[in-house]
Order: C-alpha cells, then sequence, then structure tokens
C-alpha cells in the first residue's frame, strides 16, 4: 500500500514537472516578433494536427507584422459603422472609391473608382469604376451591384436597424438618389452643391461591400471569417475581442498591394499591456491608443521608435447658447475664451506634447485660420476682466460656472487640462468654478443636450477631412449642445437664433455650396472669425496620437510620412504600406 | 456544437454523475438537502439578477449615448430605442426579460456588432475558467502546503514567516501585484509573456472548439500551443492564485495544529508511526474538511478577483467583458453576465456543502 501511493506521488509530482516544463519552455514566436514568422501551413484559420510540430518552425520564416492596439472592433459593415477602428479594418479589406495618399490627407486618389467628376451645377458627381474588380472570393463586381450595394446608406429603413446608422451622417443628408450610368460609372445626384462630397467618397462607407455577407436588406455587423473586398486584404479570422487576421487578397489590382504574407491585429484591454507588449517585442507596432507619458517612457528603449502622428482629433469646449445659461450672454462667452492660456495646457499638462488650437478648424485643412488669436489675443486677463465686468460681475457678485468633464473617456490628461482651465478662468477673480466629473455614459447626453451644462469639454474627430465637418456639427441642428441655431427647438438649415450673427448660418450654407476652392476658402476663413466671435465653441488643443514600432517594420518612404508608417493627420493607417526590412 | 454548450458538457457531465452517485448512495437527509439546495437556486439567482435589471435602468447614463456618441440625431436615438425594446414600459421589459430568462434566451448584446449574448459568453466564459481553475489550484496548494509547513514549525521562523507572508498577499491588491509580477518576470526577467492567453501567432494555429484554449490544443495535438497557453497561465494564475492563498494558509495552519492535538493523532505518534504520515495522512486530511466550506465562499471573490486580472493581463474573460458592458450601459450583457455568474458560484456553493458531508460522515443535514 505504501509503495503504491508513493507511486502516485512520484507520477503526480512529475506530472506537475512536466507541465511547468512545458510553460516554461514555451515556443512563443512572440519572444522574437519583429520581422521573422512564418507562413502557415496553410491560408486557413488553423493548421491540420499532424502539421503542428512543423507548424511553429515554418511560422519562423512567415513575413508577419502584429499590430497591437486598444481598440475594438464594433462593425464591419459598411453601411454602419462609424467608428475609427472599424474604418481602419473594412479600408484592408475593402477599397473605398476614393482614397487618401497614405500619410497625407488632402492629396486624393482614385480607389476603386476614378476622380470624380461634378456636374456644372454641382448637383451631380460622377466616378467610373475600374476594370477588372473582383472580389477576394473571385466574385466579379458589376456597376449594378455596386449601386445597389451603395444605396444601402440611403435605405432609411435599414439604417434605422443599425446601431451606428452612418447613413444618416454621410449619405442622406447630403445625397438625393445613387444610379447606375452605362456599364461602369455610378452617379451621386445630390440634394444641394457640396464641394467637399469627393471627401466623403474617401470613407469607408463608401465601399462596395460583398453582396454574400452584407445583404441589400439587413445589416450584417460582424460576419464570419473569411471577409472578401475588393482591397488588399481578406480577413481570415476574427475573434472581436482578441484579434483579427488579414491575408493578402490574390485578386487586388489597386495602388496598394499587400508587401507582407500577414498583418495581426491584436487587442489589448488597456494601454500599458500594450505598452510593455511593444517593449518586450510580442507586438511589433502599437497604435490606438497610447497616452503621451507612455509613449514617453518607450523613447528611450532600444530597439523602438515612437513619433507623434500630425495631429486631426481635437479637444474643445462645447458653450450653451440657450436662454437660462450664463453662457448666453456674448460677453461671458468671449471672457471665457479671452482667459484661457493654451500654452499653459500644452505646457503644464502635456509637457509640450499637444498643439495649442486656434480656430475650431485645425491647421492643414481648408481655409483654416487662428481666428481665436485673432480676436482674444489669449491668455488676455485684462480683457476677460473687462468683458465680465461690461456683463454685471464682479468680486462681490462672481459669476459662478459649472464645467462638465469625463475623467477618464478621454484620459488622464483631458481631465487634468479642463481643471487647469477652471483655475485659469478663476484667475480672473471674477468667476467661480464648480467642475462636475461624470461617467461617460452619464456625462455625454448631458453635455450634449443642451440642458445641463453652460459648458462642457467633448473631443472631435472628423468623418471626413474637410472644414466643414468641424463646423457644421456646432453650428445646424442642436449643434451638439451649443444651441446655437436652435435653443428653443427651432431647429433647421440655416435656421439663426435670436442674437446670433445671422452670417453665421449663410457662411456655413455659402462656403458649401461653393466649388472654387480660393473662394470656398475665404468663406470658411470668414466663417470662422464668426464663430470666433460668438465663440460657438471654445478650441482648446490637438490631441496628439502616437505611433510605436520596432526596428525592422517600415512604411513606403516614396509617400508622405514614412516615419509614422504613413499616417497622416486623417490618422488612416494603411496596413499594405507596412514592410519587413532585415 | 456551440463552445458554451461544449464547456457546459465538459463540466457539468463529471459533477452531474458526481451528484448523481451521491445523491444515490447518501441518506435521506442529504438527498433532502440537495433538492432543497438546488430548488434554492432558482430564486436566489432571480433575486439577483432583478436586482441587477432595476438598479441598471435607474442609474443615470443611457445606452444610446453611449453607443451613438454625441453626433447621433434625435431620429437615430429615437429608433436605437425601439429597437431595443427600451422604449417600452419598465415592467413590461421586466416581465419580457423574465420569459427570455426562463427560455435561455440570453438575447443580443446592445453595443457593438449586437451579437448573440451566448456566443460572446461562449468566447469568455471559457476564458475566464481557464484563469481560475489554475489560480484555484495555486490557492489551494500553495495554502495547504505552506499552511501545514507553518503548522508543524509552529512558533518557529517559518511559523512566523509564513503567516506574515500570508496576512501580506491577502491584504496585497490584486491588480498591484499582477503589475508588479508583470514587471518582474515579464518585462525585467523575460520569463513570462506579458498578456494573453496564448502567444498571438500561435493562435492563428489553433483550432477552437470549447475556446479552453489547453483543452483545444490537447484535442488537436497542437502541442506548441499547448505549451503557449501553459506559459501564458502562469503569471494570472499565480496572481489571484496567491491573492487567495493567504486565507488558505491561515486557516489550514489553525486546523492543523488543532487537529494535532487530537487524542488519536496522539496515539498514532504513540504507536510509531512516522511523524510525516501523521502530519499528512491523519492531521491534514482531517483539517482539510473546514477548508473545504471556505473553498466555496472563495469562489465568489475568484471571481471577482478575475475582473481585475483579466484587465491586467488582457485575458479576454467574463470579468472584463463585464466592466465594459457595465460601462456602456448594455444591460441585456451585465445582466446575463450576472445571472452565470450567480448560477456558477450556486453551484460550487453546493458541490462544496456535499462534498463536505462525504468527506465527514458525521455531517446530517
Amino acid at each position: 500500500m505504501r509503495r503504491t501511493r508513493l507511486s502516485w506521488r512520484i507520477i503526480a509530482l512529475l506530472g506537475a514537472l512536466a507541465l511547468v516544463a512545458a510553460a516554461c519552455g514555451g515556443d512563443d514566436s512572440g519572444d522574437d516578433t519583429t520581422t521573422t514568422t512564418a507562413a502557415p501551413a496553410a491560408t486557413t484559420t488553423t493548421a491540420a494536427p499532424s502539421d503542428t510540430t512543423t507548424t511553429t518552425e515554418a511560422m519562423m520564416d512567415d513575413r508577419t507584422i502584429i499590430i497591437g492596439t486598444t481598440d475594438t472592433v464594433s462593425s464591419l459593415d459598411s453601411a454602419d459603422a462609424y467608428a475609427t477602428a472599424d474604418w481602419e479594418l473594412i479600408k484592408a479589406f475593402n477599397e473605398p472609391l476614393l482614397r487618401f495618399q497614405p500619410g497625407s490627407n488632402s492629396v486624393l486618389e482614385p480607389g476603386i473608382a476614378s476622380l470624380p467628376v461634378a456636374s456644372d451645377d454641382g448637383l451631380s458627381w460622377e466616378v467610373t469604376l475600374r476594370d477588372g474588380l473582383v472580389f477576394g472570393d473571385g466574385l466579379e463586381l458589376t456597376v449594378e451591384m455596386a449601386v445597389a450595394q451603395l444605396n444601402r446608406l440611403m435605405d432609411t429603413d435599414l439604417q434605422a436597424s443599425a446601431p451606428n446608422q452612418v447613413g444618416n451622417t454621410l449619405a442622406i443628408p447630403y445625397v438625393e438618389s445613387i444610379e447606375a450610368v452605362g456599364d461602369d460609372t455610378i452617379r451621386f445626384n445630390l440634394l444641394g452643391p457640396a464641394g467637399f462630397f469627393p471627401q466623403i467618397l474617401a470613407g469607408a462607407p463608401y465601399t462596395i461591400a460583398h453582396p454574400d455577407y452584407f445583404a441589400l436588406d439587413e445589416m450584417n455587423l460582424l460576419p464570419t471569417a473569411p471577409i472578401y473586398g475588393l482591397g488588399p486584404w481578406t480577413i481570415t479570422e476574427i475573434t472581436a475581442a482578441e484579434q483579427t487576421v488579414l491575408e493578402p487578397n490574390p485578386f487586388y489590382t489597386g495602388s496598394y498591394p499587400a508587401r507582407v504574407d500577414r498583418i495581426i491585429v491584436q487587442r489589448f484591454a488597456n494601454p500599458s499591456a500594450m505598452a510593455d507588449a511593444v517593449r518586450e517585442g510580442e507586438i511589433d507596432v502599437a497604435w490606438r491608443i497610447l497616452g503621451a507619458e507612455a509613449a514617453d517612457d518607450l523613447k528611450s528603449v532600444d530597439g523602438l521608435t515612437v513619433e507623434t502622428i500630425p495631429q486631426a482629433p481635437i479637444r474643445y469646449l462645447i458653450v450653451n447658447h440657450a436662454d437660462g445659461f450664463v453662457t448666453a450672454d456674448p460677453l461671458v462667452r468671449q471672457a471665457l475664451a479671452a482667459a484661457i492660456d493654451r500654452d499653459e495646457l500644452s505646457d503644464v499638462v502635456f509637457g509640450g506634447a499637444v498643439t495649442p488650437l486656434l480656430s475650431p478648424v485645425p491647421p492643414g485643412f481648408l481655409g483654416a485660420n487662428e481666428a481665436f488669436e485673432d480676436a482674444y489675443q489669449a491668455p488676455n486677463l485684462d480683457l476677460a476682466v473687462q468683458l465680465l465686468t461690461d456683463a454685471g460681475y464682479s468680486e462681490s457678485n462672481k459669476l459662478q460656472l459649472d464645467l462638465g468633464y469625463p475623467p477618464e473617456h478621454y484620459g488622464v490628461t483631458t481631465a487634468d487640462g479642463v481643471l487647469l482651465v477652471a483655475q485659469q478662468w478663476e484667475a480672473t477673480g471674477l468667476i467661480e468654478v464648480n467642475a462636475i466629473a461624470q461617467e461617460w455614459s452619464t456625462y455625454v447626453s448631458n453635455c450634449t443636450n443642451g440642458d445641463t451644462y453652460p459648458v462642457c469639454v467633448l473631443g472631435w474627430f472628423f468623418d471626413f477631412p474637410d472644414a466643414e465637418n468641424y463646423l457644421q456639427p456646432f453650428i445646424e441642428g442642436d449643434g451638439l449642445g451649443t444651441m446655437v441655431l436652435c435653443p428653443n427647438d427651432s431647429c433647421g438649415e440655416g435656421v439663426t437664433a435670436t442674437g446670433i450673427d445671422p452670417l453665421l448660418g449663410q457662411l456655413l450654407l455659402d462656403q458649401r455650396a461653393e466649388t472654387d476652392l480660393d473662394k470656398r476658402a475665404e468663406l470658411i476663413g470668414q466663417l470662422q472669425d464668426v464663430y470666433a466671435d460668438e465663440v460657438v465653441t471654445i478650441p482648446l488643443w490637438l490631441e496628439p496620437e502616437f505611433i510605436i514600432y520596432r526596428d525592422g517594420i517600415v512604411g513606403d518612404s516614396s509617400l508622405p510620412n514614412p516615419q509614422t508608417l504613413n499616417i497622416g493627420p486623417d490618422f488612416e493607417f494603411i496596413y499594405s504600406v507596412l514592410d519587413i526590412t532585415g | 456544437m456551440h463552445p458554451l454548450l461544449t464547456v457546459f458538457l465538459i463540466f457539468g457531465i463529471p459533477a452531474g454523475l458526481a451528484l448523481g452517485w451521491v445523491f444515490l448512495r447518501g441518506s435521506e437527509s442529504l438527498r433532502r438537502y440537495i433538492l432543497t439546495r438546488i430548488a434554492h437556486t432558482v430564486p436566489m439567482v432571480l433575486i439577483q439578477i432583478s436586482i441587477v435589471f432595476f438598479v441598471l435602468r435607474v442609474m443615470p447614463g443611457d445606452v444610446v449615448s453611449s453607443t451613438l456618441g454625441p453626433k447621433a440625431s434625435d431620429a437615430a436615438r429615437e429608433n436605437i430605442m425601439e429597437a431595443l425594446g427600451l422604449d417600452d414600459p419598465l415592467i413590461v421589459q421586466y416581465f419580457k426579460f423574465l420569459g427570455d430568462v426562463v427560455t435561455f434566451d440570453l438575447g443580443d448584446s446592445f453595443i457593438g456588432a449586437r451579437r448573440p449574448i451566448t456566443d460572446e459568453l461562449g468566447e469568455r466564459l471559457p476564458a475566464t475558467l481557464e484563469l481560475i481553475i489554475p489560480a484555484a489550484i495555486v490557492a489551494l496548494g500553495t495554502g495547504l502546503l505552506f499552511g501545514t509547513y507553518a503548522a508543524i514549525r509552529r512558533k518557529r521562523t517559518a511559523d512566523y514567516s509564513l503567516r506574515l507572508y500570508s496576512v501580506i498577499v491577502y491584504s496585497m491588491p490584486i491588480f498591484w501585484l499582477g503589475l508588479l509580477l508583470r514587471l518582474v518576470f515579464s518585462v525585467w526577467l523575460d520569463w513570462t509573456p506579458i498578456a494573453g492567453r496564448i502567444d498571438v501567432v500561435t493562435n492563428t494555429t489553433l483550432e477552437r472548439t470549447t475556446n479552453l484554449l489547453l483543452v483545444d490544443s490537447i484535442i488537436t495535438g497542437n502541442w506548441a500551443a499547448m505549451r503557449s497557453v501553459l506559459h501564458h497561465m502562469i503569471l494570472p494564475a499565480m496572481t489571484l492564485g496567491l491573492v487567495l492563498s493567504g486565507v488558505f494558509i491561515r486557516l489550514t495552519r489553525i486546523n492543523v495544529i488543532e487537529t494535532l492535538q487530537e487524542d488519536y493523532v496522539i496515539s498514532a505518534r504513540a504507536r510509531g508511526i512516522r511523524e510525516r504520515v501523521v502530519t499528512y495522512s491523519y492531521a491534514l486530511k482531517n483539517a482539510m474538511i473546514p477548508v473545504v466550506t471556505v473553498i466555496g465562499l472563495q469562489v465568489a471573490i475568484l471571481l471577482a478577483g478575475a475582473v481585475l486580472t483579466e484587465t491586467v493581463f488582457n485575458w479576454p474573460g467574463m470579468g472584463r467583458y463585464l466592466i465594459e458592458r457595465i460601462s456602456s450601459r448594455d444591460f441585456q450583457a451585465v445582466q446575463s453576465t450576472v445571472a452565470v455568474f450567480a448560477l456558477f458560484v450556486a453551484m460550487i456553493s453546493l458541490a462544496v456543502d456535499v462534498i463536505y458531508s462525504v468527506l465527514d460522515p458525521r455531517v446530517k443535514y
């Protein structure tokens, strides 16, 4: 009996040791991930059991790049998707009608269609499909198929069933109808002239979804892999919470074919794990969303390159113009604008990593100027005090101001920035700020409903890279809580609220209809000047984003911004520019 | 076969067989007790999910805004509310929800890709099981080993050290310990991976059936994947297990000390039985009985700890899922996840009580 018991103990001990040894001898190719991973035994998602003993060794010769991100995938249906991460993946497996040159957000190129031609009255645009367009499974594209799929954006019932309803934002407000002309031409008939319409065509909504996966009458937010499109990649495997695997599309005939054998997008729950993973070589690229501090830490790591992406996302203050709020008084709004020290914000909170934003339209966009700087020369405490005094405030009768902010959604630094703004306002001696932190789910509706806060902070990233998209959302409708044009539910295009310079709404309409770029730039400049005078919103700073990648990973040196792997101000990460050297 | 069903069968069949054996072989009172406990599980889970249902709906914030963000039009919001049934009266929503629960229809997630929650749990639950089971083994193994050693080295340096160690680990925040272990073993020493359940590239070679990656790798003979899974399991399991081991160390120590003073142990020594046999075969076995009881209580803490551990180590389990969905006000997902947690804790608790009665025949219910 004793011998049997001893035997069992020895067996158990040996078994435990075997497990530990197996674990510690883990054959993780992640230990040396950078460039040397092998092609799997098959292009399907799994290897046959008999191949597994050689799979890992074979994998070591594969050209695979692993991209880490904290973004999650929520929709791959182009008629619905609205998030940056979703658009990035959609544009990987599917090419839009037009595209921006990787690394730029101003150079429009043909995608699966030619550059658009506008009619004389600007009410229709035509694009011609490229020859020989074939989906990744061999299905040939016809113009009728393309028009039918694009009309999913126009289908109000279909849009109503979708969680993100991108058609209600980027199609229906601009487009009257979409029709096929001849064998290869698509015509977009617009509701009104829109000079920026080509930029909209470069968005993920204007990709042609595969009809077998994305039916005309229903959404398919997350199809099962493989997911085929007209782009340079095919999604061969996807687990929404974990990873997405992309392999080259053999039928792609566009300008940016894949340069490596495989891309794996690995999801991380938190930025610190992603930062450690890129530090240790478990991933090759870390992209979205690493804060300035984490990026700074990684600069000192050998074998890593840390680059700042030219900025496009902004942080700004929503200012409520509705009656009943202290900010309905233009003198108060102007005083708030005059008191802000953006340089101090950048230096104190971000260590100089952010760029002060002096106009609602960021630099680099058509017509961008420095309207707020011209109007207020902030920080201008004397002007702020004068304005507040004229508004009837004094040291014994201070302006009581509620300032809402989300403590975590935009990161700790944004919260710190907002609190510093509050201090800057209080430095006038005539303002008392009550900073109110709220969790995002509660905060976002309170900030944008126009009923709760006089001032609150939001971030903004464009839907299409044009000045229109930095102006229209804050002026028309309820202006995301600014209540500029409809403070009393009087919303309508061009309807201007009492007391607001009527030029505001009119200039918005005029620049939208103008197709001459120089004239349009001038109109946009004027619009920003009125915007600053009325303080529709208060722009704060441009939020930087960081890309970190290991040695041996390169972009395309013939394209703009190769040092950021050809990610330009539009934040488009085009996987097919990536290559492995060495 | 759906991964959730496969997991249920993997654990449920042996558990069911064991329970059935105990039921048939046990006393009348034990059979009555088992049936009563099973019956109690239903209202217990019902009360829990009802509380969650109403708390979620009275909390400030709404799923529409957190999903659509600030850009959504009023029409879009109304459409979403209608599609999700959130525009119905609260009491209508509640009874519809109860009806769905009774028919095991967990519904679809409100946010993101609006996937069926069973599909999402089918991915997440196995991940959590693959974390908490090794963690429980670490906690128990460490606790029993160190607790027994502390008991036999009572009032010596080893005893004091282990008691201090048990207090330190138990009071240590799980996320802090996780970050510390990751820093030391993954970053400084480079002995273990940073995060995840399996190496990124190896993952693409593994055919998933149950989403229990260790099981799947063994079934498919993918030994590279098995090694990777075990390698990735070390730190998360240690983090969660070590924190809980503090309780087991102290409990084992106390019980072994008491048991070593029992008459039958003294007489065993007097009969010349070796001290090691006395300690482990006589004392520890009987000292285990109260420890088994505590295991049931610690399961709930294991699940709570899994939430933090999964976040630190990028482990795509149910804990992380629950946090994400609470933030997004995804009522359906939160209710379903809480229901699964409640059921899990109830089942483990029942199993512990049954095991207790098997270990100690003196126990009668």
